[in-house]
């Protein structure tokens, strides 16, 4: 395809590297800028949504009131007081609890300092949870939970994504066959969500054979023995993975081969196979090829979007994970937890956008960065 | 071809089997998140035992050597309610100490053989917006006339609800008490008396709602729709959706019934904070509600619920300051009824009894709140296994249960323990998690020197031996057991060198003389002995003696982070120490060894048992020892680290665990530093306890301890906490070897002893004719001792269901009572089907016994 280009003097290539430098450069700033304000937009709407605008508060204050006010009745130190001293003491802990909270503050000015801190990734104090060892730092409560979601995230959707694609490689070259067939038809068998898998399987394996546990991590108590440690985990590891796998895998061959079928019909590949190419070379250099950037989009989105967790699959198997967490801070109105993990997803969003710009061009000579416009 | 068809037919049958299986109840949701505070569930009929009816193993019989707990080993850990059933049955967990509510669950429960254990603590009500009769804009509100308030219980059929809502796991509930709780049963003739009055008459409510309408205003339309001004009078109802999910349904029905009546009703369903700001929170007289599906819950017996028509029907409940309180009118006779109950100011059990009985027929008059069912909750575990259930709080909540949780028949072995949650918030003895989940696994590892029945609330001795009580003459307090002795007196004087307040400055205590040099009265004297070897016998789990000096530490801690002066000053201390110095008169050890304390103070319950103060090391949150509690001072004293989540959060500091997470490096940092110093805290007062050798002998111990085990919370329990997984969310608790007590001191509360009852006698009696019935009461099938039984009364109900005599049975034998009716009494009744109750009242168990039998009178 270079061919037919003109050629270039040394001027003109020391005249073009600059150009292309400046013009790498001037689109690298522009892209951060712009990637930077979409951050600032979408974590300020997050906290105007989490905290619906400041109504959170009204509720947070009538559950501080509630939940204060029943705490002092109901204990037994305070039977005998006066009415007089009840609702005193009710109301300096109703004060201390939403000046803990920050709401004797507009919620205007909070939702800016939780702007400020996040986009610096001082994610701060949560402010009703903890973490599983007892901390109220947003990072640890985030780091404790982040193992043990990659681990389950990431061993289902990297066995999903790789052996997907290279089913659906073999398949987009056997189109029509029984086995293509039949992935198409088991496709909508992931209309179904992956907990509800996961109940079949604790229910199968579980309740049933016993050769699997219910849930949890790990054994209980936890072995010692660090090899110990590692089996039981896998053990534990099978049933929610094997959930996450099969609820996605053959609506994901699905679409791979229907992708890749578009490929491999194309002219050229025809005439690489009329050439005698072996299929390893055509799937290799004339479907693989041009279809890298999509592939690696679909992976570096498939590897951010393993922080978010799975929250009903991690709850029906007591999977100590980030889906929980970020659903229990939702249900508490947690804000700093909330905007703690969205600011996390939002800067590795915008990481590997930015950088997916920079692989285009390495994986396809098309694409030029900074060149759409020309 | 075919092979095209059968994948066809294939893919066919699997989305079949989809969908169906999606529309099965296996398939639902796991809202497994749901808040700790919201209601356990149910509750059966009070002549059902809490217990299934698996077949009771006896205790057993051989006196046991060993000490401590019974088990080896308790592993603690997580499961999913969705599958708590099957991984029990399944022998994945031997127990589910939390509580499950939905009646498949139960009925999936029996179906497996598994035992369960019952527990009475929430329950459900309508809450009325009383303001009106007019809101603000001049909408009509019928809910401001106490009338169609009270016709409300008529119109809500309670054992529909118990049946369809609640597949019988729940008790109608007509009055703002417990069923199973002692109030309930002492004052069970008017109880029973208002639950006839009271139960469910749709025409009464039809009757007395529309002529009550009318007299407002209101009429109907010619669709037969309840108008006001021309306006159509709509209900606004807010109905929760959340929770365990009874309240929809709940909803739902009371407004069908409303519809019927004829009026319109505005369906809201909302989750609890979406609802809170509305109903607590709002004007009522802007009428954005009218009816709000309420529920309560009660995490332990309570042996006083008179305080409960303050709270839920006065502007002078603790909730005064909300809005709907505010907004209460009842009658000034209810008022001064309600306040007399709430704050004991009466000279005597009986003046008590007659208000309490005053105060249920104006709160049902009030109905304020129209109240629906007593739920029961259950926890389900394996035939194999025995525990004690607090009738309130469950297992978890079972103060016993790490006394009695054994596998029937067995000494040792390794139990597997589960919870809905676990390890929650930071464990440390002073404001630590007081988390349900926590607090039970911190129960195995504490001792106390009272231990709460689970099935009366009245308090046994542990480690403690025995006490006396002092009250002033005239005030309401009485007795149950022999181990308190109480004396009514002219007056109590507060010695002078009673401990009665804390120099933080100077760290020492001020005593009475110094305070008060013209002498200090109280109301209430309580002494507690301990045994004579008390001090040889009670060790900490890190191998140290129990010493004086952790009484004192835990005397100080009392009061030391509520002032201002001390180094360790907690603003959020400083209210409930301010509430404790108001009715707090001293304290005083009379001697160490034995050890003897006195108490003295203003404040005192109707049970000289719950009279006593026992002077146990031991705090908010659990036991400690003067060491561990000195390295936490020091660290919150640094600004490092604080006891209570609120100073935590004001200082950006790390809230004190004793468990895991960053707190450890830093009280081991201290924990060092404390060995290398011999450090003795509070100095001025604690160095006459402790010497620099005991001082560095104790903080030796901590840290080897720390070292074995990875963490600081040493108690002096039957079980001693091994490791913690704080992601893992698991413990595992081991079995305490220096435990002073037997492992079947607590045996006999195995089981409740709740009896049963029959009655027998003619099926015809002549009004005007003397009439006798016999009464069978028993346990298991023996006859139930009579020394055991509190009362055995009867009810005689007329053809018309109104109480036509009442009274005592008489004892003829154990087991056995005879009720006589006289001629006066039958002549009461009218012609038709008649009915006696009869209710046992066991001193074992609150919960009452009630059996009826119906006969014919004639004239």
């Amino acid at each position: 395809m270079t061919e037919n280009l003109p050629e270039q003097t040394p001027k003109q290539k020391r005249s073009a590297s600059t150009s292309t430098f400046s013009r790498v450069l001037k689109y690298s700033g522009v892209r951060l800028v712009t990637l930077f304000i979409t951050i600032v937009i979408g974590v300020y709407l997050t906290i105007l949504i989490a905290n619906m605008g400041g109504y959170v508060d009204q509720i947070m204050r009538s559950e501080i009131r509630e939940r204060v006010t029943l705490a002092v009745t109901q204990d037994p130190a305070n039977r005998d007081i006066s009415p007089e001293q009840r609702n005193k003491l009710v109301e300096e802990k109703v004060r201390l609890e939403e000046k803990r909270l920050g709401l004797d503050r507009p919620f205007l000015v909070r939702s800016v300092n939780y702007l400020k801190n996040a986009m610096m990734l001082q994610l701060g104090r949560a402010q009703n949870m903890t973490s599983d060892s007892g901390s109220k730092q947003v990072r640890l409560i985030i780091l404790e939970r982040l193992p043990p979601t990659l681990l389950l995230m990431g061993t289902s959707n990297l066995i999903l994504f790789f052996t997907s694609i290279f089913i659906a490689l073999a398949l987009s070259r056997r189109y029509g066959s029984w086995i293509d067939r039949m992935v198409v038809a088991l496709s909508p068998t992931s209309s179904a969500p992956s907990w509800f898998y996961g109940i079949f399987f604790i229910l199968i394996f579980a309740a049933t054979l016993r050769v699997l546990p219910f849930g949890g991590m790990v054994d209980a108590p936890p072995p010692e023995n660090r090899l110990a440690y590692v089996l039981s985990v896998l053990k534990h590891l099978i049933l929610p993975a094997g959930s996450l796998i099969i609820s996605s895998f053959f609506l994901s061959v699905y679409n791979w081969r229907t992708f890749f079928l578009i490929y491999s019909s194309e002219d050229y590949v025809e005439m690489a196979k009329a050439k005698g190419l072996s299929s390893r070379d055509i799937e290799r250099r004339y479907i693989l090829r041009p279809t890298l950037p999509t592939i690696v989009t679909s992976f570096a989105l498939m590897i951010i979007g393993l922080w978010t967790g799975a929250i009903i699959t991690e709850t029906i198997f007591n999977w100590p994970g980030l889906g929980r967490t970020i659903f229990r801070a939702i249900g508490l109105y947690d804000t700093p937890v909330i905007v703690g993990t969205t600011i996390i997803y939002a800067y590795l969003l915008a990481i590997t956008v930015f950088l997916l710009d920079f692989i285009y061009a390495l994986v396809d000579p098309r694409v030029k960065v900074g060149g759409a416009q020309s | 071809m075919l092979r095209k068809r059968l994948f066809f037919v294939f893919a066919l049958v699997l989305i079949a089997s989809m969908v169906l299986a999606a529309c099965g109840p296996t398939t639902e949701a796991p809202a497994t998140e749901a808040p700790a505070t919201e209601a356990p569930a149910t509750e059966a009929p009070a002549t059902e035992a809490p217990a299934t009816e698996e077949p009771t193993p006896e205790p057993t019989p051989e006196p046991t050597n060993r000490v401590g707990g019974w088990l080896d080993s308790i592993t603690m850990v997580v499961a999913s309610t969705d599958s708590v059933i099957t991984q029990l049955e399944a022998g994945e967990i031997d127990i589910y100490a939390s509580t499950l509510g939905r009646a498949e669950d139960f009925k999936a429960a029996q179906e497996a053989g598994l035992k369960t254990a019952a527990s009475f603590g929430g329950y459900y009500e309508l809450t009325f917006n009383p303001a009106g009769p007019e809101f603000t804009d001049g909408r009509l509100n019928p809910f401001a006339n106490p009338k169609i308030r009270e016709a409300m219980n008529w119109l809500v059929d309670r054992d529909y609800i118990v049946q369809e809502i609640y597949g019988g796991l729940a008790k109608p509930k007509f009055l703002p008490i417990t069923g199973a709780f002692p109030d309930y049963a002492k004052y069970i003739d008017v109880v029973r008396e208002l639950e006839n009055k009271y139960a469910y008459n749709p025409e009464k409510a039809a009757e007395v709602i529309n002529a009550e309408m009318e007299a407002m205003g209101a009429v109907k339309d010619a669709d037969g729709k309840w108008t006001y001004n021309g306006e159509p009078v709509t209900i606004i109802f807010l109905i929760r959706n959340d929770g365990d999910g009874t309240r929809k349904p709940i909803g739902d029905y009371v407004s069908n019934q409303l519809e019927d009546l004829g009026f319109t009703v505005d369906r809201q369903y909302k989750t609890s904070s979406e609802a809170a700001p509305i109903w607590i929170f709002s004007d009522p007289a802007e009428g954005q509600w009218h009816m709000y599906t309420g529920g309560w819950i009660t995490t332990a017996v309570s042996r006083d619920q008179g305080g409960n028509f303050l709270f839920f029907y006065s502007p002078n409940s603790a909730y005064g300051f909300t809005p709907l309180w505010g907004a209460y009118q009842p009658s000034e006779d209810f008022e001064n009824v309600a306040q007399a109950l709430d704050r004991n100011t009466f000279a005597s059990l009986e003046e008590r009894a007659d208000l309490f009985k005053t105060a249920l027929r104006l709160a049902m008059e009030d109905s304020a709140r129209v109240w629906l069912v007593d739920q029961q909750a259950f926890a389900p575990y394996r035939s194999e296994v025995e525990v004690t259930a607090d009738l309130a709080g469950g297992v978890q909540g079972a103060q016993l249960w790490p006394f009695t949780l054994r596998f029937s028949g067995q000494e040792g072995g390794d139990m597997k323990w589960a919870m809905s949650d676990l390890l929650v918030e930071p464990w440390n003895p002073v404001a630590g998690s007081n988390w349900v989940y926590d607090t039970a696994a911190i129960r195995a590892t504490n001792d106390a020197g009272f231990m709460s029945d689970p099935f009366t609330g009245l308090a046994w001795p542990q480690r403690a031996e025995r006490a006396e009580v002092f009250v002033q003459n005239g005030l309401p307090v009485g007795k149950t057991l022999d181990w308190v002795s109480l004396e009514f007196v002219d007056e109590i004087q507060v010695p002078e060198d009673a401990w009665v307040d804390w120099d933080a400055e100077n760290q020492v205590f001020v005593t009475a003389g110094e305070m008060y040099p013209d002498g200090l009265t109280a109301l209430r004297k309580s002494v507690v002995y301990y045994p004579a070897d008390f001090w040889d016998t009670v060790k900490w789990h890190d191998g140290s003696p129990m010493t004086p000096a952790d009484v004192i530490m835990s005397l100080i801690m009392t009061f030391d982070p509520g002032k201002e002066a001390s180094a360790i000053y907690d603003e959020a201390q400083a209210g409930n120490l301010e509430v404790f110095l108001s009715t707090f008169k001293g304290f005083r050890i009379v001697s160490w060894d034995p050890f003897v304390a006195e108490y003295y103070s203003d404040s005192y319950g109707l049970d000289a048992e719950a009279n006593v103060v026992s002077f146990w090391p031991s705090y908010s949150q659990g036991d400690a020892k003067w060491d561990a509690i000195a390295i936490g001072n020091m660290a919150e004293a640094n600004g490092e680290l604080a006891w209570s989540a609120d100073k935590a959060e004001a200082n950006e500091v790390e809230q004190i665990s004793f468990i895991g997470g960053p707190s450890l490096e830093i009280l081991t940092k201290y924990l060092d530093q404390a060995i290398a110093d011999s450090y003795i805290p509070y100095e001025p007062t604690l160095g006459q306890y402790i010497t620099a050798e005991e001082a560095a002998a104790r903080y030796q111990n901590l840290k080897s301890f720390y070292e074995a085990h990875g963490h600081f919370w040493v108690g002096t329990g039957p079980y001693i906490l091994d490791k913690v997984y704080t992601t893992e969310k698991t413990l595992t608790l081991v079995h305490n070897p220096d435990y002073p007590d037997k492992a079947d001191k607590w045996a006999r509360f195995a089981t409740p002893k709740i009896a049963e009852a029959e009655i027998d006698g003619a099926g015809n009696v002549v009004a005007g004719a003397e009439a006798s019935f016999d009464v069978y009461v028993t346990f298991d099938g023996a006859a139930y001792p009579a020394d055991e039984i509190e009362s055995v009364k009867y009810l005689v109900f007329n053809a018309e269901g109104a109480l036509a005599a009442s009274g005592d049975a008489e004892l003829v034998a154990d087991g056995q009572y005879v009720i006589n009716l006289s001629a006066d009494q039958t002549g009461a009744l009218t012609e038709g089907a008649s009915k006696i109750e009869v209710v046992v009242v066991s001193k074992l168990v609150s919960i009452p016994t009630i059996v009826d039998f119906e006969f014919v009178a004639t004239k």
